[in-house]
């Protein structure tokens, strides 16, 4: 059975607004897109939260948080409880990194730090964040062959340039994924889409990630995180 | 053994319905029981149902509230697709959990899952509190409850579980309202209503309103309502809300009841069952 393990937390580090929190332990990291629960077993949160897993360049597994908000507060545990890997990831078959455009915006770039090494190659970056001082999580995405930052109130839309893409991989907050795959649609470019949704258990029981899909509530869990952009309702 | 209204056991720990998806599970954990003594599946309806509008959950201190809304691929698909593929890969007997929006929608469905040699036992849900039109009606009404619990029982040979409210008024006139139809046990009890609020807005954070909540904040109100039936009725009784550990499982074992069930525990630690199952077995 696959199920929680328990690691330390190694270390917390700065990355702009955001905090990078480094596990100890010999971690499964899924690939771009997929997503691990995570839970501090002493700390005040009832319910585990969903996470990006991803590598730091010594191997070190490691998530990012926005101390100021829900999942912050895991950045502060002493250890944790890691339900991984989870979910359906980016859909890379055949993706060459010279021809994708990665978009995302906020804490939803965190899907993309795996990208460069998934591809093989340094990747084309267009990122939205609320703040400047939160564009520094742009710098864990390793190496990235071009970067365009959209600060609020500039839309990260305004950026994004389809010429020679043949993918789009979104990633942030509902409504800028939905006016990129919009983008995408109309260039008739093939678009995956990371989501987000409040989950409880990331394992199919609890039914609390719906999102609609293909028309109907689906559970992000099983579906996604990572769909077809199409498959928005 | 754990004799639970004609149902045989390993041993008294459950799921809750509504907190394990087997196939899914056995997909993405590897286990679909997580070690418990029976299977109860979701809620099934006469229809297929899309569910509430997100969000459906929150937390909560204590637990999480929830206004998941039943979806399900209704009676017809449950029967051909979901309940072969669930018996293949749960080796413990399947308790089905049936829902509905009148005594006929209980009654028709008891009919045909009695027809099928995959479901053990039927439990009615008589008391999901998230669908407006639904069952709530029943579930907290004593003579609604032991005329539908009576119908049921007239169509089935299977052991009938009834699911109590703990969001009514008096749960011993249920209980033994339930008993006086023919159940086989009660299982007590369900998420409790309640309501969260976005508090940018006043508006309910819930895309239905309100919902259940669960967790071991609901753990001394269910545990009042065991002990409440338990003096009520003789049926057997399957208690939970916010079961965490053994030590949680044994107040409800002191409590009266019969079996327990692991609920929403599962979503923090899908180990929860086991966890439980070993400590009351003291391994």
């Amino acid at each position: 059975m696959k199920e929680p393990v328990g690691v330390a937390v190694r270390r917390t580090c700065a990355v702009g607004s955001y905090a990078v929190v480094e596990l100890d332990g010999d971690l499964e990291v899924g690939p771009p897109g997929t997503f691990a629960m995570v839970r501090d077993p002493t700390g005040a949160a009832f319910l585990p939260r969903p996470v990006g897993l991803f590598r730091r360049p010594d191997g070190t597994p490691a998530f990012l948080v926005d101390p100021a908000h829900g999942v912050g507060a895991l950045a502060g545990a002493a250890t944790l409880e890691v339900l991984t890997p989870l979910g359906r990831g980016f859909d890379l078959t055949g993706a060459d990194a010279a021809t994708t455009l990665i978009v995302g915006g906020g804490i939803g770039a965190t899907v993309f730090f795996g990208l460069p090494a998934a591809l093989g190659a340094p990747v084309r970056v267009v990122a939205g964040f609320r703040e400047d001082r939160q564009a520094p999580a742009l710098d864990l995405i390793e190496p990235a062959a071009s970067r365009a930052v959209a600060i609020a109130p500039q839309l990260v839309t305004d950026l994004v340039d389809l010429t020679g893409v043949e993918l789009v991989l979104a990633s942030g907050p509902a409504p800028m994924v939905r006016a990129v795959a919009a983008l995408a649609a109309a260039a008739g470019v093939p678009c995956q889409v990371a989501l987000e949704a409040p989950m409880a258990c990331g394992f199919g029981a609890c039914y609390g990630c719906a999102v609609e899909l293909d028309g109907t509530w689906q559970r992000l869990c099983i579906e996604g995180p990572v769909v077809a952009a199409e498959r928005l309702a | 053994m754990t004799e639970l209204g004609g149902l045989r056991l390993e041993h008294p720990v459950l799921n809750a319905s509504g907190t394990l998806d087997a196939l899914a599970a056995h997909a993405v954990l590897g286990d679909a029981t997580l070690g418990c003594a029976a299977h109860v599946t979701k809620t099934i309806t006469p229809e297929p149902r899309a569910g509430n509008a997100a969000p459906r959950i929150a937390e909560v201190p204590g637990g999480m509230i929830n206004s998941i809304g039943l979806p399900g691929p209704g009676l017809v698909r449950f029967c051909s697709e979901v309940l072969p593929a669930t018996a293949a890969v749960v080796d413990v007997p399947i308790v089905v959990s049936v829902g509905g929006f009148s005594h006929d929608d209980y009654v028709a469905q008891a009919e045909r899952l009695d027809a099928e040699p995959h479901v053990a036992a039927l439990e009615l849900n008589l008391s999901c509190p998230n669908v407006k039109s639904g069952c709530i009606s029943i579930g907290t009404d004593r003579r609604e409850t032991e005329a539908v619990t009576e119908q049921v029982r007239a169509r089935t040979s299977k052991p009938l579980l009834v699911k109590l409210s703990p969001s009514v008024a008096d749960v011993a006139e249920l209980a033994r309202a339930a008993e006086a139809g023919g159940a086989d046990a009660l299982t007590l009890t369900k998420t409790a209503r309640g309501m969260v609020l976005n508090r940018w807005t006043g508006t309910p954070l819930l895309g239905a309103g309100t919902g259940g909540v669960s967790g071991p904040a609901l753990r001394p109100q269910a545990l009042a309502a065991v002990a409440t039936a338990r003096a009520a009725v003789a049926i057997a009784i399957v208690g939970l809300g916010g079961i965490e550990t053994a030590d949680d499982a044994r107040d409800y074992l002191a409590a009266g009841a019969t079996a327990v069930a692991v609920g929403t525990a599962i979503f923090r630690d899908p180990r929860a069952p086991r966890r439980v199952r070993d400590g009351l077995s003291g391994i």
